[in-house]
């Protein structure tokens, strides 16, 4: 006969099972609920909007869309290397961890670049937030994600000099994790606007 | 050591793999834009590559496929909490004409 039926002793494992979660880790998760609340808050009213005005297709056509992709090839490279560097964390492989911080800073920021290019690109050929409502949110959202992985950049970075110092390693183990968390999540946003914006 | 090694070498080759998958998913969905197929039918197609890459990152890297019911909880809720509500205003906002 099976036992389905669960003895209290099972039942008694369970909160252990969820105390057994580190309290970073759970609170890395609430943040990023709360982002994933602004981001679809957002990325719900451009859907909306956009269905509503006839799908914006003339002026969506004044994006590039290659350097799109260009930024979205570098950014699931760094999604790469950052879960290389919370391999070699787990591993306690220093050398690896610093490499590979560094490479996923280095993309962060060749993100940024290509997009501060682009804007250049489109502001010079007069589309700025003020041009059509496409644009404010094209701007509004680009522009929101490009601060988040300024933010990821900059916890790399502090994440990088601990590594390169070699001390407090104990509490480095924890933190590239919930930062590789943070990035990966960036990168998950990037993954539907480069769509949504670029090529719908 | 050497065995910790090997597991290091075993983790890399497993996030390579999904690091493929991601370009290959990228690589279609520029293929599906630039086919000569219904405009909606691109639509669809390249949202279900995102949807699918955006799994793989979830699964994968951010390693929710090992994680407690409680932390998928808290990533699905607003997911579904977004897309009900978009959902929901679609026939008020966008299908008013």
């Amino acid at each position: 006969m099976d036992t389905l039926a669960t003895s209290p002793s099972d039942v008694a494992v369970e909160p252990d099972r969820i105390r057994a979660i580190p309290q970073g880790k759970v609170g890395v998760w609430w943040f990023l609920a709360s982002e994933i609340m602004i981001f679809g808050g957002l990325i719900g009213s451009f859907i909306l909007i956009r269905l509503a005005h006839g799908g914006w297709h003339a002026e969506a056509d004044h994006v590039h869309w290659r350097i799109g992709a260009l930024n979205t090839l570098v950014l699931l490279t760094s999604s790469l290397t950052m879960a290389w560097a919370c391999d070699a964390v787990k591993e306690r492989d220093q050398r690896a961890l610093k490499t590979f911080l560094f490479l996923t800073m280095l993309l962060g920021l060749t993100f940024l670049g290509i997009k501060a290019f682009e804007y250049s690109w489109e502001i010079s050929d007069g589309f700025t937030p003020a041009t059509n409502l496409f644009f404010a949110f094209y701007f509004t959202l680009t522009g929101l994600h490009a601060c988040h992985v300024l933010g990821g950049i900059v916890a790399n970075t502090l994440l990088w000099l601990c590594a390169v110092r070699g001390r407090r390693w104990p509490m480095i183990q924890h933190r590239v994790e919930f930062a590789g968390l943070y990035w990966h999540f960036v990168d998950i946003v990037w993954i539907f606007l480069f769509p949504l914006v670029y090529l719908s | 050591m050497p065995e910790l090694d090997e597991n290091l070498r075993a983790a890399r080759r497993a996030d390579f793999r999904v690091w493929e998958y991601l370009l290959l998913l990228l690589v279609a969905g520029l293929v599906v834009f630039a086919a000569p197929i219904p405009k909606m039918g691109i639509v669809a197609l390249i949202f279900a590559a995102a949807v699918a890459k955006a799994g793989l990152v979830v699964r994968n890297y951010m390693h929710l496929r090992h994680e407690h019911l409680l932390l998928y909880l808290i990533a699905f809720v607003p997911v579904l909490l977004f897309v009900g509500l978009t959902l929901t205003l679609l026939p008020d906002i966008a299908l008013r004409q």
